[in-house]
């Protein structure tokens, strides 16, 4: 098979190879994490800190793998040239997305068992039995409208992911057809309105209902922004890796491709930070109790160090690492920035998950990082087993020697 | 429009395509001219590169009257509402930095955006009002489907017969010189 894959690639990009490495990597990682979950699991007192970790990481991979299929569905809707050599790797990520409803699973048993009422409050009838404005809130925030809206948006998710990668991958073997590009080009559209309100939806869902009389309408674009910035940096972050272990053949992605990289991801640096203060300034200036105590216990205690920081990674240092041009085709530069703003994104979701766990100051235990290495290794297992039977770059999309020749 | 005199002011070699060009380009980057310039009917990229231009100092000079702006914008609202003029809003602090963000931003935007412009006019030479190419047709051609080096003689490098040559060797077939008429009767203009 792969001799007659080669022979159509016009020796641009070498076949795929075992990535060992990786695996093994990836083998220990979620090894390491499973254990300590699985001790958490079985222990009554470090069960609830379970729940919130493995919200926590479920979180940050499904941001990883929605952001990439937004990535993706983004540069068939603008027809764009450059990315072509770098969608690969973002359809990798977006592949992944159901192994993100398969980590959804233990939440949802999880939801359905009696603990489920820790993560989200609205669970407990008891509470809600005394409480008028959760009362209000049933007909939305119920276990089984709770479980089909996740199942709904998990049914879309996977199937415009499946059909993007798929169409890509086809056109690896037989190029002699425009018809999948057009194919894709045409359902990126109806895709955008679809991730817009799934998006919207999931995050109100999994994030803001674990308090649930807090609202917020820009939420959503809140959640969407820190996930593209993820999405971007986990792009940049294996596409330099495969280029700088040879797996991408040379020439393939150069300066003008990691300058777009690095442009799109000081944009949504940029973006997080405007939705984010628009949110805060919005409350504050407002001060109504009924939305200001979500802010007001992130800046009290131990929690106001975590949000400075929060603008710090998030914004400050980025924006400041990646303004100048050269910076931005500096591969080692974005890798580390790229691995900050991963920092910074498992910041964030702490940020909003947690207070509900640890109202006083942050605390960071095994507990809450076991289900977290797990998933990230998961994830890992999961590019590292991509690579090994796919090309890093879609080699027979319609535009892909045009965007060979992309420079700045 | 009475007599005028002629004055050689360079050399103009015309490329029938970019890639020419850009060889071209290389070639008397690397003699190490100084006084020349590059005209082509659409961006051609890498063309900074094969001049040997040094980034712009713009980025630089929109940063700094950025941050001028941000300066002046929390002068503005902050001396007047803590200082000059203090009412206390919805129970708020005096200094209320949060409130004024937008403002800094806005006048982040504005002050960089009016300096870009004001700069560009400068870099671009905004007072000359005519330029000896506007004479010589070469601006009709690379309007159209050519690609043009100018060579001025104030350069210290410059000599006709060398400019000539340079040119020549980089493969040019069309090579003018750049000519300036000095008319008596409107010469202030």
């Amino acid at each position: 098979m792969s001799a007659e894959l080669g022979q159509s690639l016009n020796d641009f990009v070498p076949p795929p190879k075992p990535c060992t490495g990786l695996r093994n990597a990836a083998l220990v990682l979620s090894a390491i994490g499973a254990a300590l979950s699985l001790t958490a699991a079985f222990n009554e007192t470090h069960r609830v800190r379970l729940g919130f970790g493995y919200l926590w990481g479920f979180v940050f991979v499904w941001s990883a793998a929605l952001g990439s299929l937004f990535f993706v569905g983004l540069q068939h809707l603008v027809r764009a040239v450059w990315s072509v050599v770098v969608r690969r790797v973002a359809e990798m990520f977006a592949a992944s997305i159901w192994l993100v409803a398969l980590s959804f699973v233990p939440i949802l048993l999880y939801c359905f068992s009696h603990g489920g009422a820790s993560l989200f409050p609205w669970l407990d009838a008891e509470h809600v039995s005394h409480d008028a404005l959760l009362q209000q809130k049933q007909p939305y925030l119920n276990l089984p409208f709770f479980a089909a809206r996740a199942a709904a948006f998990f049914a879309l998710w996977i199937g415009f992911a499946v059909f993007f990668t798929q169409n890509s991958l086809k056109q690896d073997v037989g190029r002699s057809s425009v018809e999948p590009a057009v194919r894709m080009r045409k359902a990126s559209a109806p895709f955008m309105l679809v991730f817009a309100v799934t998006t919207t939806f999931a995050s109100f869902d999994w994030l803001m209902s674990l308090e649930p009389h807090w609202f917020s309408t820009i939420f959503g674009v809140y959640v969407f922004s820190g996930m593209v910035v993820t999405a971007l940096a986990l792009i940049t972050i294996t596409t330099i890796g495969l280029r700088s272990s040879g797996r991408l053949g040379s020439g393939v992605v150069g300066d003008g491709h990691l300058y777009n990289l690095g442009v799109l991801m000081f944009a949504f640096v940029c973006f997080w930070a405007y939705i984010a203060f628009s949110q805060y300034m919005l409350i504050w200036y407002g001060n109504i109790p009924e939305e200001s105590f979500y802010l007001v216990r992130r800046f009290e205690g131990g929690w106001l160090f975590v949000s400075v920081a929060l603008g710090v990674v998030r914004f400050v240092v980025p924006f400041l690492a990646l303004l100048s041009r050269s910076a931005k085709t500096n591969p080692t530069r974005l890798l580390w920035v790229s691995i900050f703003l991963l920092a910074g994104q498992l910041l964030d979701l702490y940020w909003l998950i947690m207070p509900q766990l640890h109202p006083d100051r942050p605390i960071l235990g095994w507990q809450e990082l076991g289900p977290v290495l797990m998933l990230v290794g998961i994830l890992i297992l999961f590019v590292s087993h991509f690579l090994e039977r796919h090309l890093p770059v879609s080699v027979g999309d319609p535009l892909f020697e045009e965007s060979l020749r992309f420079y700045i | 429009m009475s007599k005028s005199r002629e004055k050689v002011v360079g050399v103009v070699g015309l490329y029938d395509d970019p890639s020419s060009l850009l060889r071209a380009a290389e070639g008397v980057r690397d003699a190490g001219f100084t006084r020349w310039d590059c005209h082509t009917p659409f961006p051609v990229h890498g063309l900074d590169r094969a001049m040997g231009l040094k980034s712009s100092p713009l980025p630089t000079l929109a940063l700094t009257a950025g941050l001028i702006g941000v300066l002046a914008a929390f002068v503005l609202t902050g001396g007047l509402n803590a200082l000059h003029y203090p009412i206390r809003i919805a129970g708020k602090p005096m200094l209320s930095w949060q409130a004024f963000v937008p403002i800094y931003f806005e006048m982040f935007v504005l002050f960089s955006a009016l300096t870009i412009m004001g700069s560009l006019f400068v870099f671009c030479g905004l007072g000359r009002w005519h330029s000896p190419l506007h004479d010589s047709g070469v601006m009709s051609e690379i309007t159209g489907a050519r690609f043009a080096i100018v060579l001025g003689a104030d350069d210290r490098m410059y000599s006709q017969a060398d400019a000539k040559t340079l040119l020549e060797a980089t493969g040019c077939r069309d090579i003018r010189p750049l000519v300036q008429f000095e008319e008596e009767d409107d010469a202030i203009i």
